[in-house]
């Protein structure tokens, strides 16, 4: 059955795609225009997720949303093999690419221009939804796609948090496992294929909103 | 009358800004080499730039004040400002970038749609502004931060980049909306030619300070000190009585071409390099023999670029003299020397004020 586990994988990612994209441009914005203390630092470890093994992602995640971990003994919240722990799973391996996307984005925004803006009236958070953003949304429509992508795609720490539990949290990726392992060729054929065509014009989307070199967007 | 005070200071490991000065309706002219603090005192004014102290006021509105802890934030300043490069909106049309600064109001789009004709740019309300020219960007950006309907208006090097026909319709356009409005403008450049056509009082700046600041006139000709002079490059200038067809300095007289014969005394000035020293039994050029004179050699220095001389006159006014270090060898140059100098016509600048609206 390929209807669940697109199902579930849709609406993770969706949800994941929503949280990468707010605490993703968060990020980009406070790390450009505030440039914090230890930039370096923190930028690495957003990062980091890219390089390590989704294992050792999991693990962390283990540890953080386990029953010793803060967010049980903090908030009393249970998430492990939950449909939650995989948004979260996906949302953390999905970060990394929308914050390098809007960092490069918001940085190239001319500050004349928003220093313009506030000239003509604009408080901080206008000035924001008037000019940086909208010069940034190239960059910030890339970054979601490819994090997006990187959400639908996760398989190694979400399969450590939230298990492959049959129509609960068993998404795309960790459904094709399954089918794999049970020689169900044709379903895997199918899913493959999906996620291989989803892959194809995630990134072909990219391509075609990546900054011009005119680095102007007039839509 | 409205009138701009302005008193800022704030200090840097890298540089100190303390300016004063005051401005009534009019254009007052920044004037200073790059990293004098122009566009810092600028962004002073607009708000975007911190202080350590100070007080910036517009007639009953206080923008900052260090003693009383005020501090309006540049989004209420309501002044308008032309960036260098001019800052438009690259993500709006044209008609939205001058819609820009109007807020909600109503019937903004129409204000803007006025203030394009006004511009006569009455057909590119839809264009972008990378497809606009130079000089119809800097008509765009001066309508965008006009339209608020600012005391106030600002302008950092608005014209350095434009062509010298281009720039002079757009100084006369700038002084005339200064008039219509009955602005204040506070205009930044280090270029001459732009603060005679457009300044009616400069203030020179040096280092983040206001060495002298006064009728744009008076300041040139009686720079305060040789920084203010050095600065404003004049080396030989000097105020002449208009007597006929020609110019009387102290009793020497003047041959050059008078446009202005309605006054009785323009300020003219002579670049030290334009100033020939004579050869005693040469033939003297045609174009040489208009403005001859006797001259005394007080001192003599040498440069990188070639020599420099101070000489009297026989109406006892000195000027400067630069020659490259080739010229004139077997001549001697020592100071208390007697020697022939000779002015070209052309060569006597006589400043023009631009006609103030």
């Amino acid at each position: 059955m390929i209807g669940p586990p697109f199902w579930l994988s849709v609406k993770v990612t969706a949800i994941a795609a929503i949280l990468i994209f707010t605490i993703g441009t968060a990020l980009a914005l406070w790390l450009v225009r505030r440039r914090p203390r230890g930039r370096m630092v923190i930028e690495t470890l957003i990062m980091l997720p890219l390089v390590l093994p989704p294992s050792v992602v999991g693990y962390y995640l283990l540890i953080v949303l386990g029953q010793q971990g803060p967010i049980v003994k903090w908030f009393g919240i249970r998430t492990l093999f939950s449909p939650t722990a995989a948004v979260i799973a996906a949302t953390v391996v999905g970060l990394p690419l929308m914050v390098q996307a809007a960092r490069a984005a918001i940085a190239a925004v001319d500050p004349a221009l928003e220093q313009a803006a506030r000239t003509l009236g604009c408080k901080e958070t206008m000035v924001l939804w008037r000019v940086t953003l909208p010069l940034a949304k190239r960059g910030l429509l890339a970054g979601i796609v490819l994090g997006a992508t990187r959400a639908l795609g996760e398989f190694g720490a979400t399969l450590m948090v939230a298990g492959n539990i049959p129509g609960r949290t068993q998404t795309l990726p960790l459904a094709i496992y399954d089918a794999v392992q049970t020689n169900q060729h044709d379903l895997t054929t199918q899913m493959v294929l999906l996620m291989t065509g989803l892959g194809f014009f995630s990134l072909w989307a990219v391509r075609r909103w990546e900054p011009t070199s005119r680095g102007r967007d007039r839509s | 009358m409205s009138r701009l005070l302005v008193q800022a200071r704030r200090h840097d490991a890298r540089f100190e800004l303390n300016v004063d000065f005051s401005v009534d309706n009019g254009t007052l002219v920044l004037f200073g080499a790059s990293g004098a603090g122009k566009t810092s005192t600028l962004h002073a004014i607009a708000g975007l730039l911190a202080l350590d102290g100070g007080r910036i006021q517009v007639d009953d509105t206080v923008y900052y004040d260090a003693s009383q802890g005020v501090n309006l934030p540049a989004s209420q300043r309501r002044l308008g400002y032309v960036f260098q490069n001019y800052a438009l909106f690259p993500h709006l049309t044209v008609l939205q970038n001058i819609a820009f600064g109007l807020g909600s109001q109503r019937d903004r789009l129409e204000h803007a749609r006025q203030w394009l004709t006004r511009m006569r740019m009455k057909d590119f309300g839809e264009r972008y502004p990378h497809e606009l020219s130079g000089g119809q960007q800097q008509r765009v950006a001066l309508a965008r931060a006009l339209a608020p309907r600012p005391r106030l208006l600002l302008l950092d090097e608005p014209f350095a980049a434009l062509d010298r026909v281009l720039r002079e319709r757009l100084q006369a356009e700038l002084r005339q909306l200064q008039h219509d409005l009955s602005l204040i403008v506070i205009y930044v450049t280090h270029s001459l030619d732009d603060a005679f056509a457009v300044g009616d009082h400069m203030a020179v700046l040096h280092e983040g300070h206001v060495l002298q600041q006064g009728p744009l006139d008076d300041v040139f000709q009686h720079p305060a000190n040789e920084t203010v002079a050095e600065i404003l490059g004049i080396r030989n200038l000097f105020r002449a009585s208009v007597v006929g067809s020609q110019l009387d300095w102290l009793g020497l007289p003047l041959h050059t071409e008078i446009t202005d014969r309605d006054k009785d005394e323009v300020s003219l000035y002579i670049q030290p390099s334009e100033v020939k020293i004579m050869y005693p039994d040469a033939p003297v050029a045609e174009g040489l023999r208009d403005n001859l004179f006797d001259a005394e050699i007080i001192t003599r220095q040498r440069h990188a670029a070639g020599w420099s001389m101070r000489v009297r006159l026989s109406n006892d006014q000195n000027i400067e003299i630069h020659h490259a270090t080739t010229a004139y060898n077997e001549l001697d140059l020592t100071p208390g020397q007697s020697i022939r100098v000779a002015m070209k016509r052309e060569a006597l600048q006589i400043l023009r004020r631009g006609d103030s609206a």
